[in-house]
């Protein structure tokens, strides 16, 4: 489950920028209203104890959910985001941000 | 905007209750009722609770904005503001937001066209590190500001620093409904901050239901144990968001949001005990991430909900074994149970006498999400329920956060994502 932090890193710069161009908003969108709507809400603003996740960037977003999906804590709802993440592929996690980031500004 | 959904086909029961020659009554309580609904207000930001006048005017408050007021011709005259929040007739730089705490509920006195009082709770900064208050203000006869505050209960305790807890930044666990009980009484929610010594604690007002008069003084007959403060009504509580009053027998039923298991609806008896304790090395624990207990014994991994539960029990029959049996406990899921009220009327048909209750919704360790609002059949002893059925949505689910029965016999939702909607049954 802990995998060492340089393979995350270097995930993460392979996820970077370039990819986010191919990335299928149309399929973020689903997978956000689906699985991320319910806590950070359709317009991505946060509610309640679920933070904002509107204005950031594609890699912030990519960044935060492999650290969640190698079963890393950051930030006190570690424990919600873990289980969500678990699953997703690098695909998902690239759709996912792309949709994220352009949409919620 | 509005919606009509039909779910089933009235009109042809009708006609079959009109042929064999049935009164109107007997349909009505014998059939649910189809539902539509209507936005009220949308775009608000974390709408919190609604409290209405006969004539519809409806009061409401958001988190981190204020209190403001709906008028039946569709203006908001925005009222009273909090640090940070602009537009408000006036503003007390005193009530802000962090996390769950924030301006929460409110609630209008029974007599409020003598005496034009209105209650709200919020968090305030006026004593360190931060305090919960219940405030007392006046109504202007134009609707258009509010004054004379009275900080009724100043010291129900707040959450200033993060802790080692799921939801552990600052704010946790304030409960917050305020509403008048049919005894005149004004009731208080309160949460237990995370704090381990909080629910069970004689003196600290968190993890309690509090009952008192308009001037904040205990109301008679509360029955708190020797020690206590004579403002407890009940305690042993983790985090009470809905109470509401049996239609019938008066009795207050509590709704509260448990610990990766068990919501929890109860029915209060004067001095109970809910039996909520998360201090640890007591009860078969070791000790607990911060001191607090309330999530063990894995708090941030998934486990089964029931043996949780036999862990770190919302209600703790073993060390208490007097304390008050919740009637329901959401089958043995933590699912976000927030508010309650009854629905009453013939427009609700079968439905007439039940409570309802909103989920806010949160999936963790398998548990489905479920935001939703359950209709419950509740027994009359308060000690069980009958039958508990998911009402069908005319609209779409939401982090339903408050319920209330308006003048006009229709259910009104308000949910986290900004909306609130009223829910017609026909």
């Amino acid at each position: 489950m802990n995998r060492a932090m340089g393979f995350v890193a270097g995930v993460a710069l392979m996820l970077g920028a370039s990819n986010v161009q191919a990335a299928d908003i149309s399929a973020g969108e689903a997978m956000y209203a689906q699985a991320c709507a319910q806590c950070h809400g359709r317009t991505g603003r946060g509610m309640a104890s679920f933070p904002s996740v509107s204005g950031q960037d594609a890699e912030y977003i990519e960044a935060r959910l492999i650290q969640y999906r190698e079963g890393e804590q950051v930030g006190p709802n570690s424990a919600l985001m873990i289980p969500v993440a678990a699953d997703l592929s690098d695909e998902n996690i690239t759709d996912l941000s792309a949709f994220i980031a352009k949409t919620f500004q | 905007m509005s919606s009509k959904i039909v779910n089933w086909p009235l009109g042809a029961v009708m006609a079959s209750v009109l042929s064999v020659g049935l009164p109107a009554a007997a349909f009505a309580s014998e059939h649910t009722p189809n539902l539509s609904y209507e936005t009220v207000l949308s775009g608000l930001s974390d709408p919190w609770d609604m409290a209405f006048m006969p004539d519809g005017t409806m009061f409401f408050t958001q988190k981190c904005d204020g209190l403001s007021v709906l008028l039946p011709d569709g203006e908001v005259n925005n009222l009273l503001g909090m640090t940070g929040s602009d537009g408000y007739a006036s503003t007390a730089d005193d009530l802000f937001c962090e996390g769950q705490a924030g301006m929460m509920g409110v609630a209008l006195d029974p007599e409020f066209d003598d005496n034009r009082f209105l209650y709200v709770y919020s968090t305030s900064s006026m004593a360190a590190p931060g305090t919960n208050r219940l405030m007392r203000f006046t109504v202007s006869d134009d609707l258009t500001a509010v004054s004379d505050r009275t900080d009724l209960i100043e010291d129900v305790p707040y959450k200033p620093e993060a802790s080692d807890q799921p939801f552990g930044g600052p704010g946790a666990h304030n409960g917050g409904r305020v509403r008048f009980g049919p005894d005149g009484y004004l009731y208080l929610t309160t949460g237990d901050i995370h704090g381990a010594e909080v629910p069970q604690s004689p003196t600290l007002l968190g993890g309690k239901v509090i009952r008192i008069d308009r001037d904040g003084n205990a109301a008679e007959g509360n029955n708190a144990p020797e020690g206590f403060d004579p403002r407890i009504y009940t305690y042993g509580h983790r985090n009470v968001q809905g109470i509401a009053f049996h239609p019938e027998t008066g009795q207050p039923i509590t709704a509260e949001h448990g610990p990766w298991h068990s919501d929890e609806i109860t029915a209060l008896v004067p001095g109970g005990n809910g039996g909520w304790d998360p201090r640890p090395n007591m009860a078969g624990r070791g000790d607990c991430p911060d001191g607090y207990c309330g999530y063990e014994p894995v708090q941030m991994e998934a486990m089964d909900p029931a043996e949780r539960a036999e862990y770190m029990p919302m209600t703790d029959f073993e060390t208490y074994p007097d304390a008050m049996p919740p009637a329901w406990d959401n089958n043995g899921l933590s699912q976000g149970m927030s508010s309650a009220a009854f629905l009453t009327g013939d427009q609700w048909g079968a439905w007439n006498g039940r409570m309802v209750v909103g989920l806010m919704g949160i999936g963790f360790g398998g548990t489905p999400v479920g935001q939703r609002i359950d209709i419950i059949d509740m027994a009359e002893d308060g000690l069980s329920v009958h039958d508990v059925t998911e009402m069908p949505l005319p609209m779409g689910s939401g982090r339903f956060r408050s319920l209330v029965q308006g003048p006009d016999g229709n259910l009104y939702a308000a949910i986290d994502e900004g909306d609130i909607y009223r829910i017609i049954p026909e």
